[in-house]
């Protein structure tokens, strides 16, 4: 932070700032005070004075066994994705990163699935893995429900997580490359001197290597997958959060309890609660942040 | 590469090729579905292969979902967003990084901050800020001293509404201050020594360095913008303002049990198309992005 | 406060900008309807408000379809809290007691009386009526799509397998169940998880309470019992019959829903909408015989008059006074013995004035071919004089409500959970629902 500064004036840098800061201010800093305000009232749907309930509408959340659920989901959400797609990612950014001829193809083409917005990839996905058609299909021919997202939640919830995979592995892909293509080539090469193998190299010397991007990567895409759009709109498009709550994430849930079920007090109270978890993250992620930039 | 490896070399192109049958084999099955009758698209064991009724199925898919309107909108929507980030951003950073103020701070904080929440968490007051925008202004000035005003800015079923509320966030920010902390000091001090003012240095010496990052940033913006979904769903109530994102929904076979989800793939795939020709075309710049802003 | 005078600045802008796109000036008062029907009834109701346009030159409806009910009641509340809520919004009966204690409608006998209408209340069916009245009887909104559950039922396939018998008792459906099922056919009943037909019609026929304080129309401070009635072993005998594949789950996620079971010829049997009679009877093929009864009732029980479902219309309040000419106006123009006849001949809802019905049946409209069966929804209406069990359900947050039940439904049959465990559950949760929505109302009484 301390670098430049040059220019001495007090009203520029306020007037340059000046429309997003008043952006933030009115579609991020009031809204996220109105959402304290609401956690603690009940908010009749139609607006209209409001009844301060004190920590009722958490107490209500936490009784709440679906609330769990969720709670859970989110997590499994959040865990399971960022791994496969972290792992994929790394698999592919070490093979193209080796440059044999042809890698700049499938370099090209990995990012793609990045390009695609969750419920568009979602209703896309719906169509490739559904139960009656397709490769699904013989599986079930053969073994009667096997695969059946519309009747059991873990069937769904692996679906929903199968998509936000190919989605985000591309983007894992692109960080991993880049981590990797930043490794002085000298040290694969004195490796390769003492006669370890691509596979030995991969393993000792590039994966340790790649540990600041591997974490970044790991907080960035537990944060994406607790309550990125990409976990919303996924599941929003492709499950509604069924079958009978098995793929209700929280984010999910706390839009449908608002817009739905018209409670905006419970909804809030929920936010906050959320709020609270991703501030847990966002820490751990900023210690991080702050570590990358010393390295540089 | 200075030993030969056939056996590791083998290896690296299975694994390249099955990524590529991972990631892009959907893109097939919905490029083949999409150009198949209803019959050859419900066919067990499905075939990989595209047929010619590509323009049949996309006509009906354009029809029935109203793609033309919702095609509309999110352009201008995803430009909108685009446009506003990629200056407002320069703006704001450039207010952090170059001037000695004791606000600083406060900018960098208050926008630093906003990388946390995401527009789910706090989406339901933020529509109810959309619905009456001076509601904050009306909130504050009815605690001091209770005086009402009656306007209403309402930003539901507008672009303004699709829009601003996605351009606040931090994203480009700090894509520009690390572009511009990375600039030598002489640069600003010869500037100064030039006598020519701070205005005039931000447009005539770092707007036009900082052309790739307004590219890379434009990239990344575009697919933000053309992929909004949950915001897009929730304040527009007028068909005239529906979103490609709002018309996946109607592209879905109907009720009526007719399953054609040729229809159903054309239509998605069209939606598809903006941003991977954004991401496609101008992938050295999106991927200098997505790495520089790190989110 | 510089912001301050900013802000205001711009908003002048905005708000001059945005007059300034406005047309100027409008000879004809236009004024909003939302909807929530879609696909096929949705274009019967564009036709509707065609009509109503070309039919006088002082109002132009707009009419603009929310797909779904459940968004139309969502986008209605979100646009009445930015103040941009339409004249007219289509409401569906699970959302009336949201709407009645939200002070944000202008109650329809007040409605027309204001604008010079004389109509003839009692005209409407009591059964209808209720569902949308005060506890003392006004009319709050008006009735428009009405419908109510049938059977239907395909008689070639009943003929195939020999059966003789009408499935007027569910001791019937089981026997004819079985003997589909013997004759080869895969699906006997096709039924899903709306609980519209499975627990609300079911508990009025069977004059099961659904809630205390007679459904909640005698107060806020109701709690659900069906976990406590008939219903919980009507549901076991639902589960029964799926174990033994005499019942089967069909719904959207898992590939087709009831009504597409039924016409393709999948399953036989099916509770639904009289509302489908129009669908059906289009999309069965030529020569599948097919019919419609009241739903049936289990053998020794006093069947009572079964519940409107469907949607009402009800006026927002905030709007300029000449949009609630248009609207007086096009809600009269609904009502019109022509237009009446008109809607239920499209669709497949029934007639909601006593004079439309008999009209209806002086032309002998239910006589011929497509519309025969239809006077069936009537007659199971009005079997009984309405009765605490059977005026309505006045439950607020009634979605979420359903969407307890229809999820347990959905552990039940999908997961094979205890029924009597799940209901318990579902019951448990919607009474925290009532607690919820009695607090947010607290100190407001159903009048």
């Amino acid at each position: 932070m301390e670098k430049r500064a040059v220019f001495k004036s007090w009203w520029l840098p306020i007037v340059f700032a000046l429309p997003q800061l008043l952006l933030i201010l009115c579609f991020f800093y009031w809204p996220v005070a109105a959402v304290v305000n609401w956690a603690f009232t009940l908010e009749p749907p139609f607006g209209g004075p409001a009844e301060f309930v004190g920590f009722a509408n958490f107490q209500e959340a936490f009784a709440d066994p679906f609330y769990w659920n969720s709670v859970v989901v989110s997590l499994i959400f959040a865990i399971v994705g960022p791994l496969f797609a972290i792992s994929i990612g790394l698999v592919l950014a070490i093979a193209v990163d080796r440059q044999l001829p042809g890698s700049g193809f499938f370099r090209f083409l990995y990012i793609l699935p990045y390009a695609i917005a969750g419920p568009a990839a979602g209703m896309a996905f719906r169509f490739i893995l559904s139960p009656e058609r397709g490769l699904a299909a013989s599986l079930n021919a053969m073994w009667p429900d096997i695969w059946n997202p519309a009747k059991y939640g873990e069937h769904a919830l692996a679906l929903v997580i199968i998509i936000f995979i190919w989605k985000w592995s591309g983007y894992t892909f692109i960080f991993l490359l880049a981590g990797l293509q930043s490794v002085p080539r000298a040290l694969g090469e004195a490796a390769a001197m003492d006669g370890a193998g691509p596979f030995r190299r991969a393993i000792d010397v590039q994966v340790p290597l790649l540990a600041p991007t591997l974490f970044f990567l790991l907080v960035t895409m537990m944060t994406e997958g607790f309550v990125g759009a990409d976990t919303f709109g996924i599941v929003h498009a492709v499950t509604e959060g069924g079958p009978n709550h098995g793929t209700e994430v929280m984010v999910y849930r706390i839009v449908d309890e608002a817009f739905k079920g018209l409670n905006y007090s419970g909804a809030s109270a929920q936010s906050i609660i959320l709020i609270g978890l991703i501030m847990i993250f966002t820490f751990i992620q900023f210690r991080f942040v702050e570590k990358r930039v010393h390295y540089k | 590469m200075i030993q030969r490896t056939p056996v590791a070399n083998a290896v690296t192109y299975a694994i390249m090729v099955f990524g590529f049958i991972l990631l892009i084999g959907p893109f097939l099955v919905i490029i083949a579905g999409a150009s198949q009758t209803m019959q050859q698209v419900n066919a067990i064991p499905f075939s990989f292969l595209p047929d010619n009724q590509f323009l049949t199925n996309a006509a009906q898919a354009w029809k029935r979902a109203d793609l033309g309107t919702a095609m509309t909108n999110s352009l201008i929507m995803a430009v909108l967003v685009t446009a506003g980030k990629v200056a407002l951003s320069a703006f704001t950073a450039f207010a952090i990084v170059f001037f000695r103020s004791p606000l600083k701070h406060v900018f960098f904080w208050s926008v630093f901050i906003t990388l946390m929440l995401p527009l789910e968490v706090r989406v339901v007051p933020t529509y109810a800020v959309a619905a009456d925008l001076l509601q904050p202004v009306k909130s504050i000035l009815s605690l001091f001293g209770g005086i009402q005003i009656g306007i209403d800015w309402n930003l539901l079923n507008s672009y303004t509404g699709l829009t601003l509320p996605l351009i606040a966030t931090a994203t480009g920010t700090f894509l520009y201050r690390q572009f511009f902390m990375t600039l030598p000091d002489e640069l600003a001090e010869a500037a100064r020594m030039d006598g020519s003012g701070p205005v005039r240095f931000f447009f005539d010496m770092l707007l036009p360095l900082s052309r790739t990052n307004m590219l890379a940033l434009t990239t990344i913006m575009f697919v933000y913008g053309w992929n909004q979904y949950l915001w897009p769903l929730l304040m527009v109530t007028d068909p005239s303002y529906k979103t490609v994102m709002m018309s996946l929904r109607s592209l879905l076979p109907a009720d009526n049990g007719t399953p054609d989800w040729n229809v159903t793939l054309a239509g998605s795939l069209l939606i598809m198309l903006p941003p991977l020709i954004v991401v496609g075309v101008l992938q050295r710049w999106f991927v200098r992005g997505l790495v520089a802003t790190e989110k | 406060m510089k912001l301050f005078v900013l802000k205001t600045a711009l908003a002048g802008l905005m708000a001059a900008t945005t007059l300034g796109v406005a047309p100027a000036f409008a000879e004809k008062t236009k004024f909003e309807f939302w909807y929530g029907l879609s696909g096929d009834l949705g274009d019967r109701v564009q036709d509707a408000c065609k009509k109503f346009n070309d039919s006088q030159s002082d109002f132009e409806i707009l009419c603009t379809s929310q797909n779904g009910y459940d968004t139309t009641l969502q986008n209605t509340i979100a646009a009445y809290r930015a103040k941009k809520q339409p004249a007219i919004t289509q409401i569906y009966d699970a959302g009336t007691l949201d709407l009645m204690l939200s002070k944000a409608f202008i109650p329809a006998k007040q409605l027309m009386a204001d604008n010079g209408y004389k109509i003839d209340w009692n005209n409407y069916f009591g059964g209808i009526a209720n569902y949308y009245a005060t506890a003392a009887g006004e009319l709050q909104s008006f009735p428009f799509n009405s419908s109510t559950a049938m059977f239907y039922y395909n008689v070639s396939a009943f003929e195939k397998a020999g059966i003789d018998f009408k499935p007027d008792t569910w001791e019937h459906v089981e026997e004819a169940a079985r003997k589909l099922k013997a004759a080869g056919f895969e699906c006997p009943l096709g039924f899903n998880f709306d609980t519209w037909p499975l627990l609300e019609q079911f508990s009025a026929i069977h004059n099961q309470p659904l809630a205390t304080k007679a459904n909640g129309y005698e107060g806020l401070d109701t709690e659900v019992v069906f976990n406590k009635t008939k219903f919980v072993d009507h549901v076991k005998f639902f589960k029964k019959m799926q174990d033994e594949k005499l019942f089967v789950v069909k719904t959207k996620q898992l590939g087709m829903d009831i009504v597409p079971a039924f016409t393709s010829q999948t399953c036989q049997m099916i509770q639904t909408s009289v509302a489908d009679h129009g669908t059906v009877g289009k999309t069965l093929p030529e020569g599948v015989k097919w019919d419609v009864a009241m739903l049936p009732v289990w053998k020794g029980t006093e069947r009572k008059n079964s519940l409107v479902g469907g949607a009402s219309l009800w006026v927002m309040a905030g709007r300029p006074a000449a949009e609630y000419k248009g609207a007086a106006a096009f809600l009269n123009f609904l009502a019109q013995p022509d237009m009446v006849q008109w809607w239920s001949t499209v669709t497949g809802y029934i007639p909601v004035t006593k004079t439309g019905f008999d009209a209806m049946k002086a032309n002998g409209f239910y006589d011929k071919a497509p519309y025969k069966g239809r006077e069936l929804a009537i007659a199971s209406l009005t079997y009984t004089p309405t009765s605490e069990n059977t005026r309505g359900i006045r439950l607020g947050s009634f979605t979420q409500i359903r969407k307890e039940v229809s999820t347990s439904l959905e552990a039940i049959f999908m997961q094979n959970a205890d029924v009597q465990k799940e209901l318990d559950q579902a019951a448990e949760r919607s009474n925290a629902i009532l607690r919820r929505f009695e607090k947010t109302y607290a100190g407001q009484k159903l009048n």
